[in-house]
């Protein structure tokens, strides 16, 4: 049996894709034109938008995770609605469910182990000392880890 | 000007350090004081912190709340970082209820956001400065047509950020032309650099993008960019560099973090501000700027 809709818990959010009228300005008009746009597939009939806030299950559509969280359609939204909103909810339940791809999780692990949102390699610490900066510790990320725990964020997740 | 917990982000730390070094050298002489806070983490990152908004938010209060034990407003050097804390930050001060529960998460590392600090862009704190910054250019940048790219996370949303008009930024155009330098008006400039594709689409993609910014910023007239976030400059310099490869197109549009102009007009030479670790390089740019010093 089909699960319910993932994202009806969130009403606002669902509210979001019913005040949608595929009007393209979120996307498509150049001030506060969309980079997603320039992926394969989208023009100005069929906007990244639309296809997020239209997808069957929005958890489970890998485009959510091209949003930047540049807010240009929501300032765009002649109804004032905020696509952002619904794509950052369709994130959080692909999370949950063990949706988000392993570069994700991958970025989330390194920041809670080193405290970094890149990995320090040995080149990092060598230009460092030649630049005559301090080199790089990683005790903060255990307090990193200790909030993840608290909130949830280092429960473990569903394999994609 | 004055003293602040110097937050240079995990972008500038990590890959590109000779930023660092020169903003602490530059916001320096300007007579702004930075002070280290040795457990500052990652802001964290907003995009992929999304999936989980109150971790997000915890892990950034985390932040503020060392800054205020120091009694400092923060200066980051990064655009992402502005975002995060400073949009955490607004959000708590004005929400108790929202403030508790975080709090509540704090409480197991023993500590507490109380919401007594601001949070600061180099470049809010530079045109807040302009005559002072002005003051300190030795050989104004005369002969450079810049396009500026002001990037995504530091103008939207504007009731938060507050810096620029997200439709029409000329705030780095104004801090360009303060160092004798011509800010190039350009038809896609508020098209973002493109980070988050070239992280999580495809880079054909991406490179579709890059091209139509810099090939708009070519029209404009311009021979060099600038830009005041370390994604940004990446994106427009390695991936350009990529991009002009793969598309068989050479662009040779060199960017630069403003503080890197701000300190060749201050008289630093380039190899001083690290333009050895830049990818895209213009003998014609260089070369206008040794006539210029």
């Amino acid at each position: 049996m089909r699960s319910p809709h993932p994202l009806r818990a969130r009403p606002i959010v669902i509210g979001v894709a019913e005040a949608c009228l595929r009007c393209v300005v979120c996307c498509a008009v150049e001030t506060h034109f969309c980079h997603v746009q320039f992926e394969e597939g989208f023009d100005e009939r069929y906007t990244y938008v639309y296809h997020c806030l239209s997808a069957p299950d929005p958890a489970s559509n890998p485009g959510i995770w091209l949003c930047t969280a540049c807010h240009k359609c929501e300032e765009a939204c002649p109804y004032e609605t905020s696509p952002l909103r619904f794509i950052e909810a369709a994130k959080a339940e692909a999370y949950k469910r063990g949706l988000a791809p392993r570069l994700l999780t991958g970025i989330i692990a390194q920041i809670t182990s080193t405290g970094y949102l890149f990995p320090i390699t040995p080149s990092t610490m060598r230009r460092r000392a030649e630049l005559g900066l301090k080199p790089l510790t990683t005790e903060a990320a255990e307090e990193l880890r200790q909030i993840a725990l608290k909130t949830g964020l280092a429960e473990p997740r569903g394999e994609p | 000007m004055r003293r602040y917990a110097f937050f240079p982000g995990c972008f500038i730390r990590v890959r590109l350090p000779h930023l660092e070094a020169l903003s602490r050298r530059i916001l320096g002489e300007l007579g702004v004081k930075l002070v280290d806070v040795e457990n500052f983490t990652c802001c964290p990152e907003a995009v992929s912190l999304s999936v989980d908004k109150m971790s997000w938010r915890v892990m950034a209060a985390r932040n503020l709340s060392l800054a205020e034990e120091l009694g400092l407003d923060i200066l980051t050097l990064c655009n992402g970082c502005l975002y995060t804390l400073r949009t955490v930050n607004q959000e708590l001060k004005g929400d108790e209820e929202l403030r508790g529960r975080v709090n509540d998460a704090l409480s197991i590392i023993d500590r507490e956001f109380r919401g007594l600090i601001e949070v600061r862009h180099f470049a809010e704190i530079l045109i807040e400065n302009l005559e002072k910054l002005k003051a300190h250019v030795e050989r104004p940048l005369e002969g450079l047509r810049i396009a500026c790219h002001t990037g995504c996370h530091i103008l939207s949303p504007p009731e938060i950020m507050g810096f620029d008009d997200p439709y029409d930024p000329v705030i780095l155009d104004e801090l360009v032309e303060a160092l004798g330098a011509e800010a190039v008006d350009y038809d896609l400039k508020t098209l973002c650099c493109g980070w988050t594709l070239s992280t999580y689409g495809s880079r054909e993609a991406s490179e579709r993008l890059l091209a139509s910014k810099l090939n708009s910023m070519r029209r404009g007239g311009a021979t060099a960019i600038a830009v005041i976030c370390p994604q940004c400059f990446h994106q427009f310099d390695v991936g350009q560099a990529s991009a002009a490869r793969r598309l068989g197109v050479e662009y040779r549009l060199p960017v630069f973090y403003y503080l890197e102009l701000l300190a060749l007009a201050m008289g630093f030479s380039l190899d001083e501000v690290g333009y050895r670790y830049h990818r895209v390089r213009n003998r014609e740019v260089e070369r206008a700027l040794e006539v210029a010093g």
